[in-house]
């Protein structure tokens, strides 16, 4: 009986503190984005390289931002059972939106606060952290990478 | 985060430099890294994998990681006498278990 | 060209579904589809068990006994009595196509279980319960209804599909052992109407080796009557048909076929080793 119980008890109490505790932290982290893309509003950060004939380029230099992120354990089970259906697994979407709303803030943000006007050519790129556990197939976590070119303008 | 600034190597990731004019291109340059993963690390985001969110760890680790290979770019590009490099590109792979590639590359050029 | 900062509307990127509700959905559709698949099994493998000849069966399972038999007491007195009174029974079946064996295992249970290949198993406590041959006979009798109906090769298969679904769902060994624990339940509870059955097929060769029925049903009616005041004895009512309706309906039987209902008793010799209820 005791080998049951910690076969599904513990996971199950396992899943319900990483809903709770996952949820808040992500309906945290959303607020946090929006308050930030609030501040930053009317930095331009563009994903192509022509400027406009106005600008007058002084310095440049490439900026980054970057962040890894994980799905909490109630949401990875829900996206394995997902994953035995088919269809859309919801629950990574609003983890991979953060991420890379994340990753722009902090490319941007450092852009912002080394004294540069706007980023241009901005590129995003995701790559997956793999996890030493199922022989390396599990997924430790999930990096976004933002950069772009930053200019300051004279 | 700046990635470069460190050394009076400009870099950039479109296909001139602003404002400037390339005078003389020197070809690819590259730097790499392969990191694995701290192990008091990895407890950390092992814990940290239960409720989500952000594993700082690890975003710090590969920042680091890209920073050193990003350096490594630079000393090339600088090696060869540049004083830019231009379309970088950064690229990450997974190698092994707990163990990942950081590389990036661009073309190094002499701006004017 | 110009700036113009704007943003876009937000939330289209999300799906709005509340992770708890996709759990449900995702759950409950998982467990319909698991539980479609598991009576399906079910349905195959008792139909592909029964398919099996006789004779396949008991080639197959000649030597076989489950792994809690291991523990089998040397009880061999009663064990030898009891074997003849079940080849003087198995005589009235005609050309019985099984070997049949007979074990005792120890245990606190009072039962009586029918395995593939022609083994039978009686418990110690179910021994101790027995008060005359006429009571045992009818137990040993029952058994072997069980095997002329094949029921026994339906609860193997119970067994088996029961074992595996609780593997699967779980893919633990504690869901499994969890699993075992009930197939073993279950391997004890045939149908009611598979009970019936063998109960008919008992009574008809007690009567042919005896010449009447009486005393047949004396050991359910005392499980009735709470003389067996154990409580151990409750588990055996628990996945029998309740003692009062089986002596009836017996009664009922043994009337509508014309078997003598009254005879003598003939006592077992172990009786006076040892008293039936000493708790």
């Amino acid at each position: 009986m005791i080998e049951i119980l910690l076969n599904f008890g513990l996971p199950i109490l396992i899943m319900l503190i990483a809903f709770f505790v996952g949820s808040r932290i992500e309906k945290r982290h959303f607020e946090d984005i929006q308050n930030r893309e609030e501040a930053l509003h009317g930095f331009p950060a563009v994903s192509f390289e022509k400027l406009p004939a106005d600008w007058k380029v002084g310095s440049v230099d490439l900026v980054s931002g970057s962040v890894v992120i994980s799905l909490d354990y109630f949401k990875r089970i829900i996206a394995g059972l997902r994953g035995l259906i088919g269809g859309r697994i919801k629950t990574y979407e609003p983890l991979l939106e953060r991420a890379r709303r994340e990753a722009l803030l902090r490319m941007t943000e450092s852009a912002k606060s080394q004294g540069f006007d706007a980023v241009v050519n901005v590129r995003l790129e995701t790559s997956r952290l793999a996890n030493s556990a199922r022989n390396g197939k599990g997924t430790a976590g999930i990096e976004i990478l933002a950069f772009g070119t930053a200019l300051s303008l004279s | 985060m700046s990635v470069g600034s460190s050394q009076s190597v400009i870099l950039s990731n479109t296909e001139s430099i602003p404002g400037r004019q390339i005078v003389e291109f020197y070809g690819v340059v590259t730097g790499n890294t392969v990191r694995a993963k701290h192990v008091g690390r990895d407890i950390m985001a092992g814990l940290k994998n239960i409720v989500g969110g952000e594993l700082k760890g690890y975003t710090e680790l590969l920042q680091d990681s890209r920073k050193e290979a990003t350096d490594r770019m630079i000393e090339q590009a600088h090696s060869m006498g540049a004083n830019a490099v231009v379309n970088v590109r950064f690229a990450t792979s997974s190698i092994s278990q707990g163990a990942a590639e950081l590389f990036a590359y661009g073309t190094a050029v002499r701006i004017a | 060209m110009k700036f113009i900062p704007r943003k876009p509307r937000e939330g289209i990127n999300v799906s709005d579904v509340h992770p708890l509700a996709e759990a449900g959905a995702l759950v409950a559709g998982l467990s319909i589809i698991f539980t479609v698949v598991a009576v399906a099994l079910f349905y195959a493998v008792e139909l592909a068990l029964l398919s099996i000849s006789v004779e396949t069966e008991v080639q197959l399972f000649e030597n076989w006994a489950p792994d809690d038999l291991l523990s089998v007491s040397a009880d061999d007195e009663r064990k030898t009595q009891a074997q003849e009174i079940l080849r003087r029974l198995v005589a009235h079946w005609g050309d019985a196509p099984y070997q049949f064996r007979l074990e005792i295992v120890e245990s606190d249970v009072p039962n009586a279980m029918a395995y593939p290949g022609g083994l039978i198993v009686v418990t110690t406590e179910l021994l101790d319960g027995v008060a005359s041959e006429n009571e045992l006979a009818f137990v040993l009798g029952h058994e072997l209804g069980h095997f002329r109906n094949r029921d026994h090769l339906r609860m193997l298969g119970r067994v088996a599909v029961i074992g595996l679904v609780f593997v699967a769902a779980t893919g633990t060994d504690g869901g499994a052992a969890l699993g075992v624990r009930i197939a073993d339940i279950a391997q004890r509870s045939f149908s009611r109407g598979q009970e019936s059955a063998a109960d008919e097929f008992g009574l008809q060769v007690v009567n042919a080796e005896y010449g009447h029925v009486d005393h047949s049903w004396n050991f359910f009616d005392r499980l009735n009557d709470g003389d067996l005041r154990s409580s151990k004895f409750i588990a055996y009512l628990s996945t029998h048909p309740s003692a009062a309706d089986r002596s009836d309906r017996l009664k009922v039987l043994a009337h509508d076929q014309g078997w003598p209902l009254s005879g003598p008793t003939i006592q077992l010799n172990w009786i006076n080793i040892s008293s039936p209820a000493d708790p």
